[in-house]
């Protein structure tokens, strides 16, 4: 059974159409990479499925949970990253775990933070307020958070943003080591070269609809007349940026 | 270049607010507020009392001492360092950019201008049926001149302020002049009320009209004539009587503005360490996503929890935890609850004392506080929805029900705000505790005392759901974030939208007190006192009913509100 399920996702904006019927599947130990040019629909969807914004038609099942009837069992399934983290100004590094248990019911929250802070390199500032952190360590809090009660659902936007190249090398291993346990992982990033890495499946977005949706192999395979093994060029030919990008 | 950024931002910013009018709750709003409007300004109101209140020699003193509170109000309690802020882009193009610090500050000055104007208008039309003055059109001057001046004054206040704060005995030397008038103008205050006092405290003084007389005795002598005369200066043109006397008034009032912009444009020196030390910090987001190397802010020691969050339970009880933490490390509200516990034991020493009457005066004004606070407090106490609303992402994916996210959300401030006005009570009741001839006794004060205890959490509760349900009805017109509109120059609007709640709050206040009443009425014949425990239960018991009713219908529109269209954070 897939732990993310979503059926013809339409979202409006008055007459404007976000994301137009979009459907796919991500099953357990999966990761799925959505890509697509600034404005394409990436956001509104991985935002749509993590409840924060109301679909305008369409279902969203996570764990078997419907989104829009039973939204607090749905959302205790998922954790949502997103790009920009937002942290609360009064409370330290610990405390933002230990709030984050109560809300998930994470009854043994005290023995799963050490790990947490270990595996983000954050146990030196567990005292500290996030005005007293960098960037990509305040990026780095927040993913624990999200981790903190093991989520079936994954929701990643721009995961790397403001990580150094070690955080990028942990984070990398931190996204893997969570689908082989058995979580089902949506990334939305700019980094080809990253979600070729790590995504078991790609989907590819442009104004709102569905271009491409499948493994990197498959992708590349269904464009043979470009004569490349490039995702980046099969990614640039598909949004119609080719003559642009060869320009 | 200023001029053209300070008026596209202005013209964007009130035409993005407009477009909401597309939403038939916004317009709704608008047609309320306007007629809200034409009914405080236009229509005939009551007229007032003639010759009491329109004696401007009154008006003068009342308004001088007004304006000498609010201004040693912000020295001694600190001006929000969000005075000194600009916005991330404009560090990004401005501080970066050939511009001098001098023309940051004059830019800084232009941009209040705005904020002012519009409350200048505001207070105008408030006070066009008002019987003193000379006319609303010169009045409109004579309020931009005060509000500019009190703008120029807690910028100024701000740069000696965090210059002393973050330099000590660097930024001591660099505002010698600054302080040395601070330190003049403390001795002089000081020993003007210490000269006041016996005056103030006799027995003449126990009446309104008897502590006004008094205080425009006291007020008469030399040094305090000294110490207001910056005060009435500003006061003088809004009185002045005729248009003769107006331009009379108006002149000094125009020098005091200009020595106020020469003092707070010369302090680009503390500006340089003041504002771009605030203001930075917002843009350290944006430059270490460029270069991507961490920036952190020094560690300071983090005051532990009141209490610890226990892992289990309700799962909205950590954002009732979150804000309640949030309150007891804030620097402002511990300094205001140190103050409370050493006023408290101080009164009640007093109280059995001979100068028992000084400590009746600190009762009085912690009553009139406690009280006031029913009404002005939520506007102030603002650790709900005010300030996450700006996370609303984040709350919105976190696994709970809208109505739990909003009685948690509105639970911590009415919590916090009760908690502040029943230490003012308790301070009011310690400082009378010595005085056996006061009506009413002690034990009808005890018993006043007990029913604050009882009913004002329901009150406050009730005030910041009206509060947060505005929040969330306009995010895009309701200041979201920690702070409020803040200074003497918002004071106008936020003393319109502080009349609109109260009214609102009668109105949710209103069958509480009929039931409760009602059924005080119809036992009090059988049953004598004992008729006020049932009204009690009744009373309180339709609060909560109301409350769960309005947390209810808010917490639907919490989980109907989208992040992307709802216009927050603008």
């Amino acid at each position: 059974m897939p732990v993310i399920d979503v059926n013809g996702l339409q979202k409006l904006y008055g007459d404007f159409p976000a994301v137009q019927g979009l459907s796919f599947q991500v099953g357990p130990g999966e990761v799925l990479g959505l890509v697509g040019p600034n404005g394409a629909g990436k956001t509104t969807t991985i935002r749509s499925i993590a409840g924060i914004i109301i679909p305008s038609a369409g279902e969203i099942r996570i764990a078997g949970h419907d989104l829009a009837r039973d939204p607090v069992r749905a959302k205790a399934a998922l954790a949502f990253i997103p790009d920009e983290p937002h942290l609360f100004e009064y409370l330290t590094v610990e405390e933002h775990l230990r709030f984050v248990g109560r809300l998930y019911g994470v009854t043994d929250v005290s023995d799963r933070i050490p790990g947490l802070l270990d595996e983000m390199d954050l146990t030196d500032k567990r005292g500290s307020l996030p005005g007293e952190l960098s960037r990509g360590m305040k990026q780095k809090l927040a993913i624990a958070c999200g981790l903190l009660h093991e989520p079936k659902a994954l929701l990643l936007d721009e995961p790397l943003t403001g990580l150094d190249p070690v955080g990028i090398r942990r984070m990398k291993a931190t996204i893997m080591r969570r689908a082989a346990a058995g979580s089902a992982i949506i990334l939305s990033s700019h980094l080809l070269h990253l979600v070729e890495e790590i995504c078991t499946r790609l989907l590819i977005m442009q104004r709102g609809r569905v271009v491409a949706f499948g493994t990197t192999a498959e992708i590349i395979a269904r464009r043979p007349d470009l004569g490349t093994q490039s995702l980046e060029d099969v990614f640039l030919a598909l949004i119609g940026q080719d003559q642009g990008a060869e320009g | 270049m200023f001029g053209y950024l300070a008026w596209r931002s202005a013209h964007n910013r009130v035409s993005r607010q407009l477009r909401h009018l597309r939403s038939p709750r916004y317009v709704a709003a608008l047609l309320l507020g306007l007629a809200y409007l034409w009914f405080v300004v236009i229509a005939q109101r009551p007229a007032p009392a003639a010759g009491e209140l329109a004696d401007s020699r009154w008006l003068e003193l009342v308004g001088a001492l007004a304006l000498l509170g609010a201004v040693a109000w912000g020295w001694i309690f600190g001006v929000e360092r969000r005075v000194l802020a600009f916005s991330p882009a404009e560090v990004t193009f401005l501080f970066s950019g050939p511009v001098s610090r001098r023309g940051l500050i004059q830019f800084k000055l232009l941009r209040s201008q705005l904020l002012i104007l519009f409350n200048a208008l505001l207070w105008t039309l408030i006070l066009s049926h008002e019987r003193f003055g000379v006319s609303p059109w010169l009045r409109v001057i004579s309020i931009w001149v005060l509000l500019t001046t009190l703008s120029f004054h807690r910028l100024g206040a701000s740069f000696v302020r965090t210059s002393l704060a973050e330099h000590g005995r660097l930024g001591l030397r660099h505002r010698v002049v600054s302080l040395a008038v601070l330190g003049a103008v403390l001795i002089a205050l000081t020993w003007s009320i210490a000269d006041a006092l016996p005056r103030l405290a006799g027995a003449d003084a126990r009446t309104p009209l008897g502590f006004l007389s008094a205080l425009g005795e006291a007020a008469a002598e030399p040094l305090p004539t000294a110490l207001t005369y910056p005060f009435r200066v500003m006061i003088r043109p809004l009185t002045a009587p005729s248009v003769s006397a107006w331009l009379n008034a108006l002149w000094p009032a125009l020098i005091l503005l200009l020595l106020h912009y020469v003092w707070v444009v010369r302090s680009d020196t503390a500006f340089e360490e003041a504002a771009a030390a605030v203001s930075l910090q917002r843009a350290q987001a944006v430059s270490e996503r460029q270069a991507g190397r961490p920036a952190p802010r020094a560690p300071g020691r983090v005051t532990p929890p009141l209490f610890r969050l226990a892992p289990e339970g309700w799962p909205a009880g950590a954002i009732l935890w979150k804000n309640l933490v949030a309150v007891t490390r804030t620097q402002r509200v511990r300094n205001v609850a140190l103050a409370l516990a050493v006023g408290a034991v101080i009164v009640t020493a007093l109280s059995f004392q001979p100068e028992g009457t000084l400590a009746e005066i600190a009762g009085w004004f912690a009553v009139t506080w406690a009280g006031a606070m029913t009404v002005i407090g939520p506007q102030w106490v603002r650790n709900d929805l005010r300030s996450d609303l700006l996370k609303l992402d984040m709350l919105r994916s976190y696994p709970l029900r809208g109505w739990s996210v909003v009685i948690a959300e509105v639970g911590a401030s009415a919590l916090v705000l009760t908690l502040i006005q029943l230490s003012l009570l308790v301070i009011g009741y310690l400082a009378f505790l010595g005085n056996q001839s006061m009506v009413p006794a002690l034990d009808e004060r005890t018993v006043l005392l007990f029913g604050a205890f009882v009913f004002l959490p329901g009150i406050n509760l009730l005030g910041m759901i009206i509060q947060n349900g505005a929040a969330l009805l306009y995010p895009a017109w309701v200041h979201l974030g920690s702070g409020r509109p803040g200074g003497v120059e918002a004071l106008g609007q936020n003393m319109l939208m502080m009349v609109v709640f109260v009214a609102l709050l009668a109105v949710t206040l209103l069958l509480p007190v009929a039931i409760g009443g009602g059924a005080f009425l119809l036992l009090h014949r059988a049953i004598n006192g004992w008729a006020a425990l049932p009204a009690t239960v009744l009373a309180l018991g339709t609060m909560a009913f109301e409350a769960a009713l309005l947390v209810d219908w808010l917490g639907r529109l919490f989980e109907r509100t989208d992040p992307a269209t709802a216009g927050i954070g603008l």
